[in-house]
């Protein structure tokens, strides 16, 4: 049977597997760390979901860090510094 | 899309019998933008692989949010199936490598919930060559060169890049502009330097200017006979509170129609006073923005940290007079521009110089105005 080439138009994706974090059983003296997007009501929403959760879990220390533009990834030294600083960390936009 | 389709490369494709209806064939596969694609053949690709510098494993870019790698044989895959001629792929070359510099932020341009897309605005020798329209209905259809060069784009990003409806792109509207989005600057009936030229790059050379864009908004104006005149309208169109500017800052595009600039001409202004004159005078009330106090007091961190957020200040539509865009193109008859809101501070309009093009290091005096 006679046929013909057809072109796939959608190049490679080069992945590399990854897993994630080990979960986490206990908050009690861990680092917590917010990572705020800068979109307009983030702010609101991650002051009020660290506020509940300092109210019920004795954290180690608990840091903000806000994106330079919440369209745009966060820097390496963003990341790097944040990785470094904390145990966990909660990440939201509010829009 | 499947993992196992993900990793399968244009050259490994499928065959299919002879006889198949193609169009129908690509369709089912999802490689289309809604309209029937034109079937890619060996010798059609070849050529466009051939125009781009040959060596069809050469890697152009990873286009965002997929990432997937555009390789001149993708990019050639790509242009066939948009319609295009070989003759056409400096520029789209140099558009998707604009749209892949990290300032332009391509993955968010992708992703947003936003209407804006990207705009290409073409200048030099190479439009005249090509035969693209700079004239009668540029922002609309009937030009194989402008609507072919802007659908292979929007191919790449959608099929490359992964900025399908509803799975990465998240465009709440979306605009027609993302079917094809591409113009040329009508340079032969511009009282002004082309834009490149402004911008430091030669006259013989080629550019591709690209812009995360709204939809153009009409500005009409046939009473004025003097530059004022004619900016006081665009600046009634860039003066309101809900484009994307209003709220993000960024820049933005400003297309005048050929009598609209013959106007401005005669009144002895260039670009640089017309892009100074639209943001003096254009802006709104910051009470305006936000609904006058009626939802408690905003800041906006998105806007300058020097603006002044008081209810009677006035909040540029864009931080400066460069962040202003100015071209001209359309038809000879009708006094008619547009404005071009843009997406805001988070993406830098790029211009490339097609071909590999640089602007030269001493070119800033243009029109008689200086940079420093």
């Amino acid at each position: 049977m006679k046929t013909i080439p057809v072109y796939d138009p959608r190049g490679v994706v080069e992945t590399e597997p990854m897993t994630t974090a080990p979960r986490v059983k206990t908050l009690r003296g861990l680092r917590l760390g917010f990572l705020d997007n800068t979109k307009w009501n983030a702010n609101k929403l991650l002051r009020g979901v660290r506020d509940r959760l300092t109210e019920k879990h004795a954290f180690g220390t608990v840091s903000y860090y806000r994106k330079e533009s919440f369209s745009r990834s966060a820097s390496a030294d963003l990341i790097r510094a944040i990785a470094a600083e904390n145990d966990v960390v909660v990440t939201a936009i509010g829009d | 899309m499947t993992p196992a389709a993900v990793q399968q490369t244009p050259t490994d494709a499928a065959s299919v019998p002879e006889g198949t209806d193609l169009t129908e064939w690509y369709y089912s596969r999802g490689y289309s933008d809604g309209l029937p694609l034109v079937p890619p053949t060996p010798s059609k690709i070849a050529a466009v692989i051939g125009a781009l510098g040959g060596d069809a494993e050469h890697a152009l870019a990873r286009v965002p949010p997929r990432w997937g790698s555009l390789t001149r044989e993708v990019l050639a895959i790509n242009m066939v199936m948009a319609g295009c001629l070989p003759e056409y792929a400096p520029i789209v070359e140099a558009a998707i490598l604009a749209l892949c510099d990290t300032s332009f932020n391509l993955n968010g341009v992708q992703a947003t919930t936003h209407m804006a897309c990207p705009l290409l605005v073409v200048n030099g020798p190479i439009r005249t060559r090509i035969g693209m329209n700079a004239g009668c209905n540029v922002f609309g259809s009937g030009n194989r060169a402008n609507a072919t060069i802007g659908r292979a784009i929007r191919l790449i990003l959608l099929n490359v890049g992964g900025g399908w409806p509803g799975l990465l792109d998240k465009s709440t509207l979306g605009h027609p502009g993302k079917y094809t989005y591409c113009i040329a600057e009508n340079e032969e009936a511009s009282p002004f330097a082309p834009y490149h030229v402004d911008k430091g790059y030669a006259a013989e050379d080629s550019s591709v200017f690209v812009i995360a864009a709204e939809p153009p908004h009409s500005v009409t104006n046939h009473f004025a006979n003097d530059a004022e005149g004619v900016l006081d309208s665009l600046c009634s169109a860039m003066s309101t509170i809900c484009n994307n500017n209003a709220v993000s800052a960024g820049h933005c595009a400003v297309v005048l129609g050929p009598e609209h600039a013959a106007t401005i001409a005669k009144s002895g202004w260039r670009r640089n006073d017309i892009r100074h004159y639209l943001w003096a005078h254009s802006g709104n009330r910051w009470g305006d923005l936000y609904g006058n106090g009626r939802y408690g007091k905003v800041y906006n961190r998105n806007l300058p940290i020097w603006y002044k957020r008081e209810p009677d200040a006035r909040t540029p539509v864009v931080p400066s007079p460069d962040n202003i865009h100015v071209f001209v193109a359309g038809g000879e008859a009708g006094r008619f521009s547009a404005f071009i809101p843009g997406w805001g501070h988070m993406s830098t309009p790029v211009l490339r110089g097609v071909g590999g093009a640089q602007p030269s290091g001493d070119a800033q005096c243009v029109d008689g105005t200086c940079l420093l």
